[in-house]
């Protein structure tokens, strides 16, 4: 065993300790937080196979982006992220889903990949993953990224229109820094200016400026 | 791919640390060179902060701890460590004790790739630029959990307010470390400020130029993503004491609420450490000067010790020059409200950043 | 206007502002090392001159915080005369101030209509507990040491109505003193000598004609070297100059005038001296106390003031003694002469009163208005206000001149 094994299955152990930790935790938040542990274990088992690229953007991905907008979206929305208890009732179907993922992803894992020994691996160089990606799956890779970006609109304009409306915005006058004062006589359009004479008690119009 | 980038060979540099054939006496030197870096030069910065902020203010800054002050931080910090640790009754205990250490690490990790001098780092990653940014996006997590943690009105919407700024001026940090990569045609911070020794201009062959010069827009806009990612003033929303106490850090005190303003310092030093290494030429003394001591590229890849020490010199004092920087734009703006953060940031620097990365990305690739 | 300029030359005018900021000197006073100097109507602390304080009780009533604490005493004081009413005089036991309430609204200094309260720049009286903040007399009366005098009017300003209306007053009762020390040289010359007689009117009558342009040297340096404005040291060192040629002159016309008719023998509360200088043996000794510089400084030149009364006073007593023979009339038997004290009696009438107890009752004379210069000079120079010196003079004038009608009756 060398000093690479104890520090991957110590990796592993957190790796696995967090993911526990996730099902089982009653606070929503620690349930996030245990995710982000197990997300960034994964990217300490990549960083032993000495896959650094893909260790970091795990890490920048996962870590940095999806956690943190777990527990962004856990603030913001009232979520219970207090102590209650927190149980959707589907813990058969849970187990049955999960359960089936593991057995068809090992089963996969060791038919393509058990023979080939691990310490023979040594992680690809970005030139090598650039050049996968950008060159001959450069076409999987487009649509992969189109779909995403329509996702991404389609989310936002999902977010934008709320009941009842049609997802046009009402015209808001702004005022911004370096706006002239609206009540100056010559600075703002007219119809602001005939707006505020209209709410003005009469004879304090725009007459007053002269 | 002629004349705008350099095509030199990636190999690894080898950190000067590297002595003798063991593996513990690097490490231990490596980690004193790391710590060292973490605990001495945040307090120079800071002190160069409390100096410059107060005579433009017109007062004198601190003038009692050490000669002319200046141990002042270390006396805070002593103090710190004498403060009583409040917990409040409501908080959530482990999360609110783990925040701070959770925001501080990725702080103290990212020093491990600062490259200072030739040969002057801990490791010199071949992804060095890509490490660093995304061991400081980890800062947020513990951000947000602090406020989270805190049970406190003030303190959870100063840690939403930290995440969405951080998230927000990340994607132009990013984008503008992206574009000075593709220059360099690395990501290796030592092979940034390489390719920056040998990135001339055609017609000015044997003087080099630094990125700052093609790359000024760039520059702009990762120093002012970099104030926001720090949230040093102006952009300091989620800590805004005039309506939110302190923000994520309301309700921290002694060694906790230290460690959340060492992040902050060091985050200070860091990112002007990276705006050195990317736009600044590393190193070197000026555009086109050989370190005396030095040769290689430039004159300033391998030195004998003095080259070294002055290189050293060099690049802390590019990086106190950027925190006077960052001190002089605090004390002369006020802070921003929080829509015009979101906006400069969407509505500016992103798509500044994105059509400078365009815009170089194709000058590379026809040139 | 904005509109008008390029986007961004307001972020460098903010750049522009605070780096030229960054080379200014620092507005900083570095405060233990360096003090300014307070504004005499600085509110530092409450001082009490407890000699002038009557227990009347106005300020502990108007305090807003009620923490003004006042004990007194009730004493009888024997009839003036004989036959006369025993009257009841408030005696002072304890004066304090709680600091930890005050609110430094200053009402009790207003109101105090005996000058008893006053406000001292000195501010450097913390305590570790709010109990050591409230101060007794003593250390209210400590603190009166160091209240400054009033500010010095600007220059070319007119001088307060009632200075003016004072002086011209002064004048006027002076050259009618003056005349009436000439109506009497003349009757003296039948009896004594001439000559000296004729020496001492007219040089009483030149005495306060001093040209006040000249300033006092010695004062003047000792006020600049204790840190005063150049302004203050002046003015004050131009008053110190008149002071002093007045003494001169006076002391001159004393020496001159002795047996021409009683001199009046300077004591330590008549003579005015200067309080520029400090007395360095107390001021030594206060500091290694403790005590802080201001108040050390104080004390000093509070110290300085009485020595030098006490030396001048034995210098004019030993000249007076010399020069004139009646030295046993001249010296009241009066002890009751504390500085500042309103119920010590005016300083002739005492010495004049044994030798006509009897009679004086009975001789009527009838107040013209005049006064006995001597007595209102003595008062004025004791820091009587001018209204009591008047009154005072006035009722010594009417004394006199019965005692005179009685000399001249029992003459006849
Ligand atoms: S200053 Fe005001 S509050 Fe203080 S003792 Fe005088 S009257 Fe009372
Ligand atoms: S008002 Fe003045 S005189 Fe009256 S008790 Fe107070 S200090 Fe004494």
């Amino acid at each position: 065993m060398t000093g690479l094994d104890v520090v991957f299955v110590l990796v592993g152990l957190l790796t696995a300790a967090g993911a526990v930790l996730t099902v089982t935790s009653k606070n929503l938040v620690h349930a996030a937080l245990a995710l982000a542990v197990t997300l960034a274990g994964i990217a300490g088992v990549f960083l032993v196979l000495h896959a650094d690229f893909l260790a970091l953007v795990q890490l920048v991905v996962y870590v940095g982006a999806v956690a943190v907008l777990f527990l962004f979206g856990l603030m913001l929305t009232r979520a219970p992220i207090g102590r209650e208890a927190l149980d959707s009732q589907n813990r058969g179907l849970a187990l049955a889903v999960s359960g089936g993922l593991f057995v068809v992803l090992s089963t996969l894992i060791v038919l393509a990949f058990g023979d080939v020994r691990v310490d023979a691996m040594t992680g690809p160089g970005i030139d090598v993953i650039g050049i996968a990606i950008f060159a001959v799956w450069v076409l999987p890779f487009e649509l992969l990224s189109m779909l995403l970006l329509a996702a991404l609109i389609g989310a936002i304009v999902l977010a934008r229109r709320e009941d009842g409306e049609s997802g046009e915005e009402a015209e808001v006058t702004r005022i911004e820094v370096g706006d002239p004062p609206i009540n100056e006589s010559d600075g703002p359009p007219a119809e602001v200016a005939g707006d505020g004479q209209a709410e003005l008690p009469a004879g304090s119009g725009g007459g007053g400026q002269a | 791919m002629t004349v705008l980038t350099s095509t030199t060979a990636l190999a690894q540099a080898p950190s000067i640390l590297d002595v003798g054939d063991g593996v513990v006496l690097p490490i231990l030197l490596k980690v004193a060179l790391v710590l060292g870096l973490f605990f001495v030069v945040p307090l120079v910065g800071g002190y160069l902060e409390h100096k410059v902020m107060g005579r433009m203010q017109n007062r004198r800054g601190p003038v009692e701890a050490g000669p002319f002050g200046s141990l002042q931080l270390v006396a805070d910090g002593i103090k710190f460590i004498q403060k009583e640790d409040i917990i409040p009754r409501a908080a959530d205990k482990p999360m609110f004790a783990l925040a701070p250490g959770l925001a501080l690490v990725p702080a103290l990790l990212v020093f491990l790739v600062i490259p200072l001098g030739p040969g002057v780092f801990a490791v010199d990653l071949e992804l060095g630029l890509f490490y660093a940014l995304a061991i400081t996006s980890i800062s947020v997590l513990g951000i947000l959990l602090g406020g989270w943690a805190s049970a406190n009105k003030f303190s959870l919407i100063g840690g939403l307010r930290a995440g969405a700024q951080l998230i927000a001026y990340e994607l132009p940090l990013i984008i503008t470390a992206i574009t000075v990569a593709v220059m360099a045609g690395t990501l290796s911070l030592v092979g940034i400020v390489e390719a920056q020794a040998n990135f001339t201009l055609p017609g000015l062959e044997g003087f080099n130029l630094w990125f700052v010069f093609p790359q000024i827009v760039g520059f702009a806009i990762f120093f002012v993503a970099a104030m926001a990612e720090l949230s040093r003033p102006p952009f300091d929303m989620p800590i805004g004491d005039s309506e939110l106490v302190f923000g994520y850090m309301t309700e921290y005190t002694g060694i906790k609420f230290a460690m959340f303003l060492l992040t902050e310092y060091a985050g200070m030093i860091t990112m002007s450490a990276l705006m050195v290494v990317l736009f600044l030429g590393g190193w070197q003394i000026l555009p086109g000067v050989a370190t005396p001591g030095c040769e290689g590229a430039a004159g300033i890849m391998s030195c004998d010790p003095i080259g070294i020490a002055i290189s050293v010199l060099v690049t802390l004092a590019k990086i106190m020059g950027l925190v006077f920087l960052m001190v002089w734009a605090r004390v002369a703006y006020p802070r921003l409200r929080e829509d015009q953060l979101q906006r400069i940031s969407w509505l500016v620097l992103v798509p500044l950043s994105l059509a400078n990365l365009a815009f170089v990305t194709i000058l590379t690739v026809v040139l | 206007m904005a509109q008008t300029s390029l986007p961004g030359t307001g972020l460098l005018k903010g750049l522009a502002v605070t780096v030229k900021h960054l080379f200014k000197r620092p507005a900083t006073l570095m405060y233990p090392y360096e003090r300014n100097e307070l504004a005499p109507r600085t509110r530092g602390v409450i001082a009490l001159m407890d000699e002038n304080c009557t227990v009347c009780m106005l300020c502990a009533r108007e305090c807003p915080d009620w923490c003004i604490y006042i004990d007194s005493h009730k004493e009888t004081v024997p009839p003036a005369k004989e036959g006369g009413r025993a009257r009841t005089r408030n005696v002072l036991d304890r004066f304090a101030i709680d600091f930890s309430l005050c609110m430094y609204c200053g009402i009790c200094v207003e109101v105090c209509p005996f000058d008893a309260l006053w406000w001292s720049p000195e501010f450097e009286y913390s305590e570790y507990t709010m109990d050591a903040l409230l101060h007794e007399k003593d250390k209210l009366r400590e603190w009166a040491d160091t209240v400054p005098p009033p500010p010095a009017l600007d220059e070319g300003a007119e001088a307060p109505a009632e200075v003016t209306e004072a002086i011209a007053k002064a004048e006027k009762e002076l050259e009618a003193a003056a005349q009436k020390e000439a109506d009497k040289a003349a009757a003296a010359e039948a009896a004594t000598t001439e000559a000296k007689a004729g020496g001492s009117g007219p040089k009483k009558a030149d005495e306060p004609k001093v040209a006040a342009g000249e300033i006092d040297q010695e004062t003047y340096d000792a006020l600049i070297a204790e840190g005063k404005s150049e302004r203050i040291a002046r003015s004050k060192a131009k008053a110190a100059y008149v002071k002093k040629e007045k003494a001169r002159l006076k002391a001159e016309a004393d020496a001159g005038g002795g047996d021409a008719e009683a001199a009046p023998t300077p004591k330590a509360a008549d003579i005015k001296v200067e309080a520029g200088q400090i007395d360095q043996e107390t001021y030594d000794a206060l500091i290694a106390e403790g005590k802080t510089e201001r108040m050390a400084r104080a004390k000093a030149k509070a110290a300085w003031v009485k020595k030098e009364k006490a030396r001048l006073a034995a210098e004019a007593e030993s000249a007076a003694g010399a020069g004139a023979p009646a030295g046993e009339e001249a010296e009241p038997p009066s002890p009751t002469d504390a500085a500042g004290s309103d119920q010590a009696p005016s300083t002739d009438a005492p010495a004049e009163e044994p030798a006509a107890t009897r009679k004086l009752g009975d001789v009527h004379v009838e107040g013209t208005g005049e006064i006995d210069q001597e007595t209102y000079d003595a008062l004025i120079a004791e820091g009587k206000s001018e209204r009591i010196a008047r009154a005072k003079a006035k009722a010594a004038w009417v004394k006199k001149a019965k005692q005179a009608k009685l000399d001249e009756e029992g003459g006849a």
